[in-house]
Parts: C-alpha cells; sequence; structure tokens
C-alpha cells in the first residue's frame, strides 16, 4: 500500500508460500522421514519381518538382511525413484530456505516468558537449523559420496548399506573411534533435532491451517503429536544406537549372502538361501 | 477487617521498598536506570507509589531528578494505557498490586516501558501503531450512511458469549509485548507489511463474527491473508497466557487460520 511500485512477486505471493511451506514439511517430508525411520530402526526388528527367512538368524544379522534386502528393494525396485527424490529434495530446499527466512522474522524471548509452548517456538527454529546441518552432512557423505567427510573414509553402497553405514558411524572396522563417537553422537542430536521438529510441526500446522480451533482441541492434538513423537524417536534412536553397534564385518556377511542370491533382482519367494538363479 | 488490609494478607506494614526504574528523557534519547525508596500505604498498587515518586522526586541515594512519568487514564484496568513491564513481565500498573509484588521490607519492583513500542517518556509509550492495525484490518461495523438502518440482526446466545470476550481487548499491548513475532518498527512505512499481532487478530475475528461487521470480512482475510498477517504468528502461544482479559487469541488465530484457507480458495477461482 505505501509501496509506490507495488507489491512485490513475494508479497503477491506471500500465502501461497506460507502455506506451501507449512504442507511441504507434512508431505512429502514428514511423510518420507516417518518411513525412513521404520527402514531404519528395522536394524532391530528386522528379524521378526523376515518370517521363514529370519529363521535361524541371530536378532542382529536378521536386522541386517532385513534392512539390506529393503534399501536393495528401494533402489531398485520402486518405480519413480528418481521423480520421488528429486521432489523430496526440492521440498527440503524449499522448506529449509524458507524457513530459515520466517525464522528470522522473530526473536526469541523465552528468558523472559519461559512457558513450555515459547520453549518449543524456540526449539522449533533451533532444531530447523540443526536439521538442515544434519540432513547436508547425511546425504553429502552417503549420497553424494563425500568421502573425506567420513572418518575412515569409507564409501556408501546400497549393496552393502548396513556394514557401509555401521563404518560411518563407527569411524573404523576395529571399533569405535573418537571420530566414529562424534559422527555416532551428531546423528542421534541430528535424529532428535528433526524428529521434534516434524512433530511440534505437525501440532502447529494444524493451528495454522485451522484444523484445531479450540484450546481442548489444540491440547489434544497435542498429545496425538507427542505419541507420533516419541515413536518416531524410539524408532529414530534404536537405528542409530543399532548400527552404532554393528559390526561391519559380521553385516557384510549378511550383505554378501543376499547378494550372493539376487545381484540384480530381489528374491520373490525367498524359501531358501541357496543361490536359486545362475546369472 | 477493612478493605486494605485484605489485600495485605502478609506484606509487612510500614516497610520501605524499592522502585528501580527504566528512565528516558524523551524519544530518541538513552536509557537509564534510577532506583527510588518508597513506604507504600497499605493496599497500594505501582501507580500510587509512583505518584509518591512524582510527589518527592529523589532518588534512593538522596539525588533530586524530575518525577518520572507514566501513562494511566481509568485506574481499573479497563483502558490498558498504563501497562508496563513490571519485574519482567507486561502487565498493567494501576491493577498491579504491591502488597503481593513486594510484602517484605528491602523487596524491590523493576519497572521499564514496554520495549515493543516507541517511548515517548519514562515509562509512557506511544501505541499509535496498535490503532493503524486496528485500522488496516478495518475493525469497526460499517453502519455509516444517509439513512436509518433499521434495527440490526438479532444474535444467537451462544454468539454474544463468544464475541464479548473478544470485546473486552483493550488495546493495552500485553500480547504484544510477549510474542516473539511481533518487534518493535520505528519506520511507520513499514507498518502494514510487518505483523499486526494477537490484539488485532483477536479484533478482526470479532469483527467477522458480527452479522453486520460481517460485511468486511473479505477485505480484513485479504489483509491478513498477506504479508504481516495471520500467517507470522509464531504459535508461541505467549499472547494467550499475558493477555489480563484472558481473551482466548490462540482460538482466533487458528480460526483465521481456518477462513483465510478457505477464502484464498475461493478468491483463487471467483475474483477477476
Ligand atoms: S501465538 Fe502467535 S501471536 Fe501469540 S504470541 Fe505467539 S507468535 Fe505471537
Ligand atoms: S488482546 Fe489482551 S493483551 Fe492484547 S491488547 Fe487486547 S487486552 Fe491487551
Ligand atoms: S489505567 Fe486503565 S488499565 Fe490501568
Amino acid at each position: 500500500m505505501s509501496n509506490p511500485i507495488g507489491p512485490s512477486w513475494y508479497q503477491r505471493n506471500y500465502f501461497l508460500l506460507r502455506r506451501l511451506h507449512s504442507l511441504t514439511g507434512i508431505v512429502p517430508i514428514g511423510v518420507f522421514l516417518i518411513a525412513h525411520l521404520v527402514t531404519n530402526s528395522s536394524i532391530l526388528w528386522g528379524k521378526f519381518a523376515l518370517r521363514g527367512d529370519g529363521a535361524g538368524k541371530s536378532l542382529i544379522d536378521g536386522g541386517v538382511y532385513y534392512f539390506a534386502k529393503e534399501v536393495t528393494w528401494i533402489n531398485e525396485q520402486v518405480p519413480h525413484l528418481l521423480l520421488i527424490e528429486i521432489t523430496l529434495w526440492v521440498s527440503i530446499a524449499f522448506h529449509s530456505i524458507l524457513g530459515v527466512v520466517y525464522a528470522m522474522s522473530g526473536k526469541s524471548n523465552t528468558s523472559r516468558y519461559a512457558y513450555q509452548d515459547n520453549w518449543r517456538y524456540t526449539l522449533q527454529r533451533v532444531s530447523g537449523y540443526v536439521g538442515i546441518a544434519f540432513i547436508f552432512y547425511h546425504v553429502a557423505t552417503l549420497r553424494w559420496g563425500w568421502k573425506f567427510l567420513v572418518p575412515g573414509g569409507t564409501q556408501w553402497s546400497h549393496h552393502y548399506s548396513a556394514s557401509t553405514l555401521a563404518l560411518a558411524l563407527r569411524g573404523s572396522a576395529e571399533g569405535m573411534t573418537t571420530w566414529g563417537l562424534l559422527v555416532s553422537l551428531f546423528y542421534m542430536l541430528g535424529v532428535t533435532m528433526l524428529v521434534f521438529h516434524f512433530a511440534n510441526g505437525l501440532w502447529t500446522a494444524a493451528i495454522t491451517w485451522g484444523v484445531t480451533v479450540s484450546a481442548n482441541a489444540q491440547r489434544r492434538w497435542g498429545r496425538v503429536c507427542t505419541g507420533i513423537g516419541a515413536a518416531l524417536m524410539l524408532a529414530g534412536w534404536s537405528s542409530v544406537i543399532g548400527f552404532a553397534m554393528l559390526s561391519p564385518e559380521a553385516a557384510r556377511a549378511q550383505e554378501n549372502k543376499l547378494l550372493g542370491k539376487s545381484a540384480h533382482a530381489v528374491p520373490e519367494s525367498s524359501s531358501s538361501e541357496v543361490p536359486a538363479r545362475p546369472e | 477487617m477493612n478493605l486494605a488490609s485484605s489485600n495485605s494478607i502478609s506484606a509487612q506494614p510500614g516497610r520501605t521498598i524499592r522502585f528501580r526504574i527504566k528512565r528516558c528523557d524523551g524519544p530518541g534519547k538513552p536509557s537509564y536506570w534510577q532506583a527510588f525508596s518508597v513506604s507504600p500505604e497499605a493496599g497500594a498498587n505501582v501507580l500510587s507509589c509512583l505518584q509518591q515518586i512524582a510527589a518527592n522526586p529523589v532518588t534512593a541515594d538522596g539525588q533530586r531528578t524530575t518525577p518520572v512519568v507514566w501513562d494511566a487514564g481509568c485506574l481499573e484496568e479497563v483502558c490498558g494505557a498504563c501497562t508496563m513491564v513490571i519485574n519482567g513481565k507486561a502487565r498493567q500498573s494501576c491493577s498491579c498490586l504491591v502488597d503481593q509484588y513486594a510484602p517484605n521490607d528491602g523487596d524491590e519492583i523493576t519497572l521499564e516501558p514496554m520495549s515493543k513500542f516507541p517511548v515517548v517518556r519514562d515509562l509512557w509509550v506511544d501505541r499509535s501503531r496498535m490503532f493503524h492495525n486496528l485500522k488496516r484490518v478495518k475493525a469497526w461495523v460499517p453502519i455509516d450512511g444517509t439513512y436509518n438502518l433499521g434495527a440490526g440482526p438479532r444474535e444467537s446466545h451462544e454468539q454474544q458469549e463468544r464475541r464479548y470476550a473478544l470485546s473486552t481487548c483493550m488495546t493495552c499491548g500485553c500480547c504484544l509485548e510477549a510474542c516473539p513475532q511481533f518487534l518493535p518498527e520505528a519506520n511507520a512505512n513499514k507498518w502494514d507489511t510487518s505483523f499486526v499481532g494477537a490484539q488485532v487478530l483477536g479484533q478482526a475475528h470479532l469483527f467477522n463474527l458480527h452479522q453486520t461487521g460481517e460485511q468486511l470480512a473479505s477485505d480484513r482475510l485479504d489483509v491478513l491473508m498477506g504479508q504481516g498477517g495471520v500467517s507470522d504468528c509464531g504459535n508461541s502461544q505467549n499472547c494467550v497466557k499475558v493477555c489480563p482479559k484472558h481473551i482466548p487469541l490462540t482460538e482466533s488465530i487458528a480460526a483465521l487460520g481456518r477462513a483465510v484457507a478457505v477464502h484464498s480458495v475461493k478468491r483463487w477461482f471467483t475474483s477477476k
């Protein structure tokens, strides 16, 4: 109004951008986060999901086997994988950049108004910043192959997903090194922050979109979000702890077993451990 | 038991307390702190202590100074003019009982002007931006015209109760002082793109709920969709906790969030 040139592009699309920012946090980013943490935590529960294949395997061997199978399936069988990845990356970039712009428009005041809700307001912004740094490190090392950022310099490979991740979190094949510990702790921090960010973001999104209008509805939805957050936190922590405790050699043995059976295809009816198809 | 003693259940009579006051001699001048010793009467409030200081403006270390300036109107927590930051939190000074805040000899009370508005002098701030923001969203019922509009529409009891709570807003500014998304803005040209704050969101909701005020609902939602509108709220929910009138501000924020979502879709399909 007071601007003689008229509203800028940013101002004309202000509402759309704000709501897209809110939406992308849930779909696709939040949905992906859930799928990702469920898959990764299978290192601890995968044995039980293997059904017949799990028989005779230890808890961890079964976890590795199931996890490796899932990762292979995702990388080789999911249709339009590139399109999904591009959508995800564009969404994360969009949500991050606008998130920083929005976060900079406020000034935290928890020292004077130390309410729980106000702490979450501040933490939502802090967790966003930490989350961006963590996702960048995570993708750069495990996807773009920036080996110089990985202690021990191991290169990620999806055929050896469990063992290469275990190596990256431990720092060496022999055991946990100081650098490995730091990477593991950074993973714990990153996962914790991102899960909080998602759960709290789900709570605020319901207000932003006017889904929960009454204070009681906001309280009730808050309990649901706490539950979702707690479950995802459990999945996230068990993933990091599970992989940080995993012996890369034992993991590699299971991965080779799976590879020997199907280097290029996923076993459809996996009833035995014997390589079925000659290639 | 007289009224004064009922207000001072555990306060020590005849005590001397200290006021630490953040002062400023005028717009743009630097602020500085001064302390004053006061022997409050039973049942005193912060304003009556400030009157004592004004009657004898001598600091705690015996220096003569200018009287401390403040703003006030109703003296009964309905006009909002006397709002200041007391012990770190915004509230009305007329209803702030000293017996509760400083019950013992030597207790201290800190007074600061609100930080989100320009200081006129000492504890007196200029709240014009709040009234400017009310104009941004046309927070009124359009009844001006050349002929008698007749009686207004009948309103249900339930609707009256909902609107009554919102109508008690006294434009005091507590909700803005506590809001992490409402920041001071000295340049009045930027007010139109800065966050309106919970006070205006409550009032826009109030007039959108009114059956005649509703005629301007679309204009209000247009403004609230834009920069500085309801999307700028960061859901810290401080506003609802500090509002002295207990206005359910976060419910208005959510209701408006829903209204602008519907409005934007309608506008996309119907407006030229
Ligand atoms: S809920 Fe919104 S308007 Fe209220 S204090 Fe927080 S950011 Fe400000
Ligand atoms: S909404 Fe409450 S805190 Fe805000 S200006 Fe009105 S009365 Fe004051
Ligand atoms: S003087 Fe009116 S609210 Fe205090």
